[in-house]
């Protein structure tokens, strides 16, 4: 088995615990059924592009780019415990490059995020079945999503772990971190009827641009706009990519 | 056959040299010894062998292999344990030896086999189905050190590997080391302790401040410290001029820091015990306690520092 498939199985073995299967499955259900559907009493519709969503249909496709992005915190959490427990020294010292081990991350996160995005697609599908656009873009765009945003998400997370040393700054940065990212953007409201500050700081985010790409496929609403967040998730998930593994391959022992 | 060599290899962080300038021969099959006091550099040592870290200056071959150019190739023939604890937090122990496995490509039905034997000979029955995050150091210890037999290697790095094994796990480790090396192992062992480099280490180097002071096999060592007895006088009550009537007397080094405790080494040590015993008596000084005993590697390994300390200050 080639070296970096042999770390994606430990990855995957050491992240599998209930934690975790709670905070990336049934966390995001509960927010899709009973906010969801407890909130549609106070929102009626979303205005969405030129047509109008449900709240319930709105607030699941946005939690599959919610589920991604959560899924990332998984690499985060993995170099940091690695570097933590000494296990980062020891594989380093094993029949592995510093390559094998970041891309074994990236593609940890890659199966994970795919995974979860999937679950939540499936769960959420009835809530969003009426409204659905099925195109030829919708598969590729959902898989786009799930890759780009791994990676850009888990450059973060990994950045995080890297410059971080007390453990408390770990939990606390991260968390303060992600959660910026998922309230203070389109993942729970949509940008029209908030005020101006705040609907500028959805766009400083990229899960909006996410949550954005992502709807865009399911609801067969394309634009030039979608084109250009596609453009920002791009260049923003290769460029922190780049300073993640420059950090990572610094790292001292 | 050579095992490992290097030429002038050295480390500096900053302004201090961590690994002043080192040449290393270590033969095939040997347990290889490397004692010295803490920040004398043998984990910066070991790191710059393992190809965790690049040296400053220097060259490194191990099995015949440039260290510095194929870092990759070299690992895949080694085995480590570092001094750093390294575990996975959340599996079991039998779980995390299997893994471990797994990671150097061991065969399924092959690791199934090895962790039976490793659980037997690491003692870890009981544990085997606790979690890692749940074991006490010592028994942490012998887990990390348990799992790197997973796997085959030609040359195995340990950095103290018995910090935190009581006596019993102790001794169960150095014969199974023993074993291990009657197999074809070469082993590089770092410790503090120096019985047990003693016991297992057919050669020994002493490293102090970056630099090697000494390398020769323990018999060897003693042999040429070997002459030298270690006597401790214990006097009662403080004797101010004390120093000044020792200060006379010939062929031998005296510890004394004005309290009651009088150590002298000495090649000749019954001529200057007499000298001593004379002088002490003569000037009413009651002796409450006095033993005489041949310097262990123990002395040495003090001695070998402090002469270097001396000579560098
Ligand atoms: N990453 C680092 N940055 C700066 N200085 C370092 C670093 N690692 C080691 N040193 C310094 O290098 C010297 C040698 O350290 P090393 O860890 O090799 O000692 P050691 O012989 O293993 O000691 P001990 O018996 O305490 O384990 C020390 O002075 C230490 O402070
Ligand atoms: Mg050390």
């Amino acid at each position: 088995m080639h070296p970096v498939l042999r770390l994606v199985n430990r990855n995957i073995t050491i992240s599998l615990n209930p934690g975790f299967l709670i905070w990336q499955i049934i966390f995001p259900l509960i927010y899709i059924f009973v906010a969801g559907f407890a909130y549609t009493s106070l929102i009626d519709d979303v205005p969405f592009e030129n047509t109008k969503l449900d709240y319930p249909t709105y607030l699941a496709t946005g939690m599959i780019g919610f589920n991604i992005m959560n899924s990332t915190l998984i690499s985060g959490i993995i170099i940091w415990n690695d570097r933590r427990h000494g296990m980062f020294e020891q594989i380093m010292a094993g029949p592995f490059t510093r390559t094998d081990y970041i891309l074994s991350n990236i593609c940890t996160i890659g199966i994970v995020g795919i995974l979860s995005a999937t679950i939540i697609a499936f769960v959420g599908y009835p809530i969003f079945f009426d409204s659905i656009e099925f195109s030829i873009f919708t598969i590729p765009i959902l898989i786009f999503a799930s890759i780009f945003g791994s990676i850009l998400f888990g450059s973060i997370a990994s950045i995080i772990s890297t410059r971080l040393r007390s453990s408390e700054g770990f939990n606390v940065i991260i968390n303060t971190v992600f959660l910026f990212f998922a309230f203070v953007s389109t993942a729970f409201y949509p940008v029209s009827g908030t005020p101006e500050p705040l609907a500028t700081a959805f766009y400083l985010n990229p899960l909006t641009y996410l949550v954005d790409v992502i709807r865009a496929g399911i609801f067969g609403t394309f634009s030039n706009f979608i084109i250009i967040e596609m453009i920002v998730l791009i260049v923003l998930a290769i460029g922190l990519f780049s300073i993640a593994t420059r950090l990572l391959t610094k790292l001292d022992f | 056959m050579s095992c490992i060599t290097t030429n002038s290899l050295s480390k500096s962080y900053d302004d201090i040299a961590a690994v002043d300038g080192i040449n290393l021969d270590v033969r095939s099959g040997q347990v290889f010894g490397f004692l010295g006091p803490n920040g004398a550099g043998k984990s910066t040592t070991i790191k710059l062998l393992t190809t965790l870290i690049q040296p400053t200056g220097g060259s490194i071959t191990i099995l015949g292999t440039d260290a510095i150019k194929h870092p990759l190739k070299v690992r895949n023939r080694i085995g480590v344990v570092l001094q750093q604890p390294s575990y996975e937090p959340t599996l079991t122990v039998e779980k995390s030896l299997e893994k471990y496995g797994m990671m150097w490509n061991v065969d399924r039905k092959q690791r199934r086999d090895k962790v039976e034997e490793l659980i037997e000979s690491f003692d870890l029955q009981e544990i085997r189905k606790k979690k890692n995050e749940d074991l006490s150091i010592g028994q942490r210890r012998r887990v990390q050190v348990a799992r790197e037999f997973m796997h085959e290697m030609e040359l195995l790095f340990l950095d103290e590997p018995t910090s935190g094994l009581d006596p019993s796990a102790r001794r169960k480790l150095l014969d199974f080391l023993k074993n291990k090396v009657k197999t074809g192992l070469t082993i590089f062992y770092t410790t503090h302790v120096l019985t047990e480099a003693e016991y297992l280490c057919d050669k020994i180097a002493i490293i102090n401040k970056g630099k090697i002071i000494a390398v020769d096999s323990p018999d060897e060592l003693k042999n040429r410290f070997g002459n030298e007895k270690t006597i401790k006088i214990h006097i009662a009550g403080i004797q101010q001029n004390l120093l000044n009537l020792l200060a006379g007397i010939q062929d031998c080094k005296i510890d004394f820091n004005s309290g009651t405790n009088i150590t002298i080494h000495s090649n000749k040590s019954e001529l200057v015990l007499m000298e001593v015993l004379q002088l002490l008596n003569k000037n009413n000084v009651i002796i409450e306690d006095l033993s005489a005993m041949p310097t262990n590697l123990e002395e040495i390994f003090i001695k070998a520092v402090n002469d270097s300390n001396a000579s560098s200050a």
